[in-house]
């Protein structure tokens, strides 16, 4: 009859125990990315960083340049383009700056050490209801040849590459 | 009889003179300002080298190769900067990095001051679009100045102080690193 007893309550303990880890994997674990024809870039968003416009608008135009360059979605609209609200499977790509340092170009040539330049990017994928779908933090620098700007073409590459490997119609995975 | 004869040949030759000075004057464009379009506008390059006019409500980038129009309404802000790049740039300047001596370093020392202008915009599908463009020192200011007396929007207001054009105040001042 102990023995009973000592069995039943050890499966309930490990069943409650598989219950939580289960609930767990689900709370870490982002949101299973699915395919969409067409993504939206929204403007850059950098509140509590002081961003120069040159380099908000580089990054937007730079990432949208990239999305369409790297293919996969039939559309690749623009903030507020209104074309967008009649996509049914729209990605909504949320860029925020969370980290700026504006390096020098000559301090790069010239030391080959120093004047790095670099941009940090939370970058939030949502559904076309807002629902969160993926989240990333992505950074673009510049280390020796090149302008201060050629750093949003870094992220922009690395933002691009995201979103085509996760939501793309014709990427692997 | 002979100043009479003065005055008809001045009449004629003042009015064969005035009839090919003037269309001359009529054709001649618009100077516009020499910029170099670093991003941003449809069907034009990257680092295209052209001229920025106001015409007709129109902010107008014209190249050897390709022209782009942004109405000037269309625009929502309107900022200016400044930067700088190498005096030796492109290929030739990728090359002087491999110079002997650190040559390609000290060549790297000379550079260019320059002015920035950045603009934000929308499209006929109220799409946002961004332009960067890079011009000589001093002729940003103005093209921003003209481009707010014709209805383009700006986040940074400019200060018309006397004396000053340029002043602006301390807390919207716009980057000048």
């Amino acid at each position: 009859m102990k023995r009973i007893l000592y069995v039943t309550a050890v499966s309930f303990l490990l069943l409650g125990a598989h219950f939580k880890l289960t609930e767990l994997r689900a709370q870490v674990a982002p949101p299973r990315a699915t395919k969409a024809s067409a993504i939206q870039v929204l403007m850059i968003q950098s509140d509590d960083i002081k961003l120069p416009a040159e380099f908000q608008i580089s990054l937007y135009e730079n990432l949208i340049h990239q999305l369409e360059k790297q293919g996969g979605f039939q559309h690749v609209y623009r903030d507020g383009d209104h074309n967008a609200t009649a996509v049914p499977d729209l990605v909504v790509l949320h860029s925020t700056v969370r980290g700026f340092r504006k390096g020098s170009e000559m301090a790069r040539q010239v030391t080959t050490v120093a004047g790095k330049t670099s941009v940090d990017v939370h970058c939030q994928f949502t559904d076309k209801d807002g629902k969160n779908v993926l989240e990333r933090e992505l950074n673009g620098k510049v280390m020796f040849f090149g302008g201060n700007l050629r750093a949003t073409l870094d992220f922009a590459k690395k933002a691009a590459k995201l979103a085509h490997d996760n939501f793309a119609v014709n990427s692997g995975s | 009889m002979v100043l009479r004869f003065t005055r008809t040949a001045m009449i004629g030759l003042l009015s064969v003179l005035g009839s090919t000075a003037l269309p001359s004057v009529a054709q001649q464009p618009a100077a516009g300002t020499k910029v170099e379009q670093i991003t941003g506008l449809v069907g034009v390059k990257a680092k295209a080298k052209g001229s920025l006019t106001l015409e007709n409500g129109n902010l107008q980038f014209t190249s050897s190769k390709a022209k782009a129009n942004v109405p000037i309404d269309s625009i929502e802000d309107v900022v200016t900067g400044d930067d700088s790049q190498r005096v030796f740039r492109g290929t030739v300047g990728t090359l002087t990095m491999f110079a002997p001596y650190g040559s390609g370093r000290f060549l790297s020392l000379f550079r260019l001051k320059l002015d920035t202008l950045t603009i934000r915009y929308r499209d006929a599908d109220r799409g946002l679009h961004g332009a960067i463009f890079t011009m000589p020192v001093g002729k940003a200011d103005p093209l921003k100045k003209a481009l707010l007396s014709q209805g383009a929007h700006t986040s940074i207001p400019m200060l018309n102080s006397p004396g000053s054009s340029e002043a602006k105040p301390d807390a919207v001042k716009e980057k000048k690193p």
